[in-house]
């Protein structure tokens, strides 16, 4: 009996000290695509407000040009996030460290990017999976202390604990994979182009 | 014979005088020539008459700060792989010793604490664009708060939300850094289609960029490229000492060639002497002569640039044919003795000299720093080598006998017999073959007086630079505005309205940015200005009540915000300590305030329209500062000027041999020079060369060089042979040095070496017409 346990023991941490492995695992259930479209939810918890922020719309992923979110309620607005450029309407920012490479990783479905810039722990069950990310780089870590990620063949949940006590938890919803953008969003994507 | 001369000359006293004069020269010599005594730049060379000193002031002060400063970007296909590629070159810049500050990672420190500083500031630092939804929509302010607030990537702003729900001090901050870096391991990355490139940022220890040092960075910045380029990534540099390093390199080369070619000279002077003697005689006075300009030129200028040692030591390049002329004397007679040959070249030499100092003498006239140096240069060179003829090569020259006829005595002797008979026996069709030809290139010859040709910058290293101007916004060196008031309220009123008319400049396209201090600092009236806006349209409507509450804070959190506003009503920032924290970037700008006025300066980058930026010179405070065009103008006067100096040099000489030889011989010793000098120009034009100031230096040197022959044939009388040695010998060693400046890279010392080449050869072929009649009466 004791074997038995030591050995359901030494699984469960060799599932969850080797990264790459786990990553592995996720990676072979996950559909992969150049495309993602779907809807996300938004809550926000700010520590200072006493309510949360909620806001809900779509996004879509295209593996060569970035990601497009568009939120739709309760302020319409779009986010244009590629590797290395971040546009809103309100001008162009420096992408927050690593920031975009992570947003890109997750949606994108490509989590063996994810090792290099954090440490994974998590779990694999028969038909979800869970891990969470604690980062590497210093400046990301003063502001992120650890995301959690859970999913199936999609990524589902994801949610970000902030050093400060905020934290974001966003839900994926209606995920398809199309073979092309539609005009509508070649069109947004449009304002990365230099 | 002259005897009166001789009896007054005793060369023992003579040699002793010169000996004096050259250890005073040693000993002044050893003092100077220790200090930092070479300047390299090139803006050095601007006349400090030409501007109002307060503005050379700003302008000196502008250079001192971007002199010194290297940029690089490294490339690779990825960012972390730039960023290794950069770290690679950082170490081994540190390592080096060359740079006061090497910055590759961005100084997150240093960045917290500015946020920390101005923080306090935030209900009186607006950014622009804030202020104008404030001015005309305060509600549109709300709709891009809550944009940023839902947005997934908005951590950093929502930061400080419970003091600043406003989110007004993030917008400022965020705006006070532009530019589309990312920050990859801290370091500031720019992408290029697939290239990405690392940004690293190098001061120079000494910023004087002393001549060893440049040497040292040249090679160092090359070795760097290599390692890089081996693992597939890609080295990009550009900066003023990259490119004063590269220009003084070739520099040196050319003097190198010039050393080579003035070698092989000697060794013709060797063959043709077959004795040690004149050898060694003429390298102590190419030597004496030019450490007399050296020195006696640092003991007055403080300084000399390396234009100057160029330019300068060929001009004293007219000094060795006093002493070829001696040297060949001695093959016109059997009983030649060194105080015969004296008295016979001394009125040759002197009138020579003096010649040559009234045509050098004039190039100072003009107020311009360079061409004094080389004029004074050049004057007390030749000074020396006349000096050194007639002081000290009597005494070493006594027993001095050539042991046989030189084989090239019997070659320049059967040319200066058939050579000019042959031509005025074809006079008839030669002359007009020769106008048509001379017009003809004289009518081509256009002047070229863009400052850039100072410059001998490589096609690659201009590349580079041309890219990462591209990548970033690498503000011009050469071109700015200074911005002056009498205080820093004044100044920051005359300088936005300076960045008004930029602003529309840059709408129209003509200019790709610009960047000034009052961008980021609002002066203190702005700042009380911004406050009360604030006052006016969120706190006294009710609108931040609202806003807040909307948004979901408490009525304690809405009520100490209310109240930190109301304490800060009186703050506001100063430029010192506003400019304390701020970075290099930044500070660059600030010239500083003095007796009254402050300045500052506003840059630029991707100008396309030189003449629109030009015109807003002249608004309340404003001097528009190109030093480019302002050297290349410079360069364009001082041309003109010159070509009338060197006419009237012409002028001065012919009336001196006027005076002397009378009119009609005058005319003929002067037709020499000025038929060389008339070919040159034509040869210029035909082959499309490079014609500015410095093909005037050359002229001069032909000028002298020409008079020289002339004077020397005309005065030859029965001792045709040997002076045909001598100028032949002279030319064939000023084609061998100053000829070979016609390979150089550098365009201005190309067209150096060409002008004299082609004018001395036409001097050489024309001196042996001057004085047949004589010898034939």
């Amino acid at each position: 009996m004791i074997y038995l346990k030591a050995l359901v023991l030494f699984l469960l941490t060799a599932s969850v000290g080797m990264a790459d492995e786990l990553l592995d695992q996720i990676q072979a259930r996950l559909t992969r695509s150049a495309i993602t479209r779907g809807a996300f939810e938004q809550t926000k918890q700010l520590k200072v407000l006493r309510k949360p922020l909620v806001s809900n719309g779509t996004f879509i992923y295209d593996k060569s040009r970035g990601i497009a979110w568009k939120t739709l309620s309760p302020v319409p607005s779009l986010l244009l996030i590629s590797d290395t450029r971040l546009w809103t309407a309100q001008g162009e920012q420096p992408v927050p460290a690593a920031f975009g490479k992570v947003f890109q990783a997750m949606l994108g479905a490509d989590l063996a990017q994810l090792a290099a810039a954090f440490e994974i722990t998590g779990a694999v069950r028969k038909t979800s999976w869970q891990v969470s990310l604690v980062p590497r780089d210093e400046m990301l870590k003063k502001v992120i202390s650890r995301m959690q990620l859970s999913g199936d063949h999609e990524l589902r949940l994801l949610e970000i604990f902030e050093t400060n006590g905020n934290s974001s938890t966003l839900r994926f919803q209606n995920i398809s994979h199309p073979d092309r953008l539609a005009v509508g969003e070649e069109a947004d994507f449009a304002h990365l182009s230099p | 014979m002259k005897k009166p001369i001789l009896r007054i000359y005793h060369p023992r006293v003579a040699a002793f005088a010169w000996l004096l004069g050259l250890l005073a020269l040693g000993v002044a010599g050893s003092r100077v020539l220790t200090a930092d005594w070479l300047e390299t730049g090139f803006l050095a060379l601007l006349p400090a008459t030409e501007q109002q000193p307060e503005i050379a002031r700003a302008v000196r002060q502008h250079n001192e700060l971007i002199n010194g400063k290297i940029i690089c970007l490294t490339g690779a296909d990825s960012a972390p792989q730039a960023v290794a590629h950069a770290n690679q070159l950082k170490e081994r810049f540190e390592r080096s010793g060359l740079f006061k500050a090497v910055r590759l990672q961005v100084d997150q420190q240093a960045f917290a604490e500015r946020y920390r500083q101005l923080f306090a500031y935030r209900y009186q630092l607006l950014d622009a664009q804030t202020r104008r939804i404030l001015q005309d929509q305060p509600e549109a302010l709300i709709g891009r708060n809550l944009e940023i607030l839902y947005s997934p990537v908005g951590q950093l702003e929502a930061a400080n939300l419970e003091r600043d729900p406003l989110l007004l001090f993030s917008r400022y901050f965020n705006a006070q850094n532009p530019g589309r870096f990312t920050l990859v391991q801290g370091v500031a990355v720019v992408r290029d289609g697939e290239r990405f490139w690392a940004l690293l940022i190098a001061d120079m220890a000494d910023n004087r960029l002393p001549l060893d040092n440049l040497e040292v960075l040249r090679q160092l910045v090359n070795e760097a490229k290599d390692p890089i380029e081996a693992a597939g990534g890609e080295l990009l540099s550009t900066g003023m000492p990259l490119f004063t390093a590269e220009g003084s390199h070739s520099a040196q080369r050319e003097i190198a060639i010039v050393s080579i070619g003035s070698t092989l000279g000697i060794l013709l002077l060797l063959l043709t002497f077959r004795g040690v003697r004149p050898l060694l005689l003429s390298c102590v006075g190419i030597a004496a002569s030019t450490f007399a300009a050296l020195v006696i030129s640092i003991l007055v200028f403080g300084k000399i640039h390396i234009l100057t040692l160029v330019f300068g030591a060929s001009l004293i390049g007219v000094g060795i044919d006093y002493a070829l002329h001696y040297f060949c004397n001695s093959f016109s007679s059997a009983d030649w003795t060194p105080a015969k040959g004296l008295n016979f070249i001394l009125l040759g030499i002197t009138l020579d000299l003096a010649t040559s100092l009234i045509s050098y003498a004039s190039l100072g006239v003009p107020p311009f720093p360079l061409l004094r140096e080389i004029a004074f240069f050049s004057v007390i060179g030749l000074i020396g080598a006349w000096a050194t003829v007639v002081l000290l090569f009597p005494l070493l020259l006594t027993g001095f006998k050539p042991a046989h006829k030189p084989a090239m005595l019997r070659l320049t002797s059967y040319w200066q017999q058939h050579w000019p008979a042959w031509l005025l026996r074809n006079r008839a069709w030669l002359a007009p073959v020769a106008i048509v030809a001379i017009a003809g290139g004289l009518w081509q010859l256009t002047p070229r007086d863009d400052v850039r040709l100072l410059q001998s910058a490589s096609a690659e290293r201009l590349a580079a630079d041309h890219k990462i101007r591209q990548l970033l916004p690498v503000r011009a060196d050469s071109q700015f505005f200074l911005v002056a008031g009498t205080d820093p309220q004044d100044w920051h009123r005359n300088e936005q309205a300076l960045l008004q008319r930029l602003e529309a400049q840059k709408q129209q396209r003509t200019l790709a940015s610009f960047d000034g201090l009052s961008r980021y600092w609002p002066a203190p009236d702005t700042q009380f200005a911004n406050y009360r806006l604030l006052k006016r349209t969120f706190h006294e409507t009710g609108l931040l009540q609202r806003y807040m509450a909307e948004l979901g804070f408490d009525r304690h959190a809405i009520a100490e915000e209310q109240q930190r506003f109301k304490i800060a009503e009186n703050n506001s920032i100063g430029l010192a300590e506003w400019l304390d924290g701020a970075d290099e970037a930044r500070k660059m700008h600030w010239l500083g305030c003095d007796a009254g006025r402050c300045v500052s300066t506003v840059s630029l980058s991707g100008i396309k329209d030189l003449d629109a930026l030009s015109q807003l010179d002249g608004l309340p405070g404003v001097r528009w500062v190109d030093q480019a065009s302002q050297l290349s103008s410079l360069f364009e006067r001082y041309r003109a000027s010159a070509s009338i100096l060197l006419v009237a040099a012409y002028g001065i000489v012919l009336i001196g041999l006027g005076c002397k030889f009378g009119w009609r011989n005058a005319l003929t010793i002067m037709a020499v020079p000025v038929l060389a000098t008339a070919v040159s120009l034509a040869m210029l034009g035909w082959f499309d060369q490079l014609f500015s100031l410095f093909n005037l230096f050359a002229l001069l040197l032909v000028l002298g060089i020409g008079v020289d022959y002339g004077i020397f044939f005309f005065l030859a009388g029965d001792k045709r042979s040997s002076t045909a040695l001598a100028v032949t010998l002279s030319a064939i060693t000023t084609l061998l040095s100053f000829g070979l400046l016609a390979v150089s890279s550098t365009a201005i010392v190309h067209a150096f070496g060409f002008t004299v080449a082609a004018g001395i050869l036409t001097a050489l072929l024309l001196a042996p017409l001057v004085g047949l009649k004589r010898t034939r009466q």
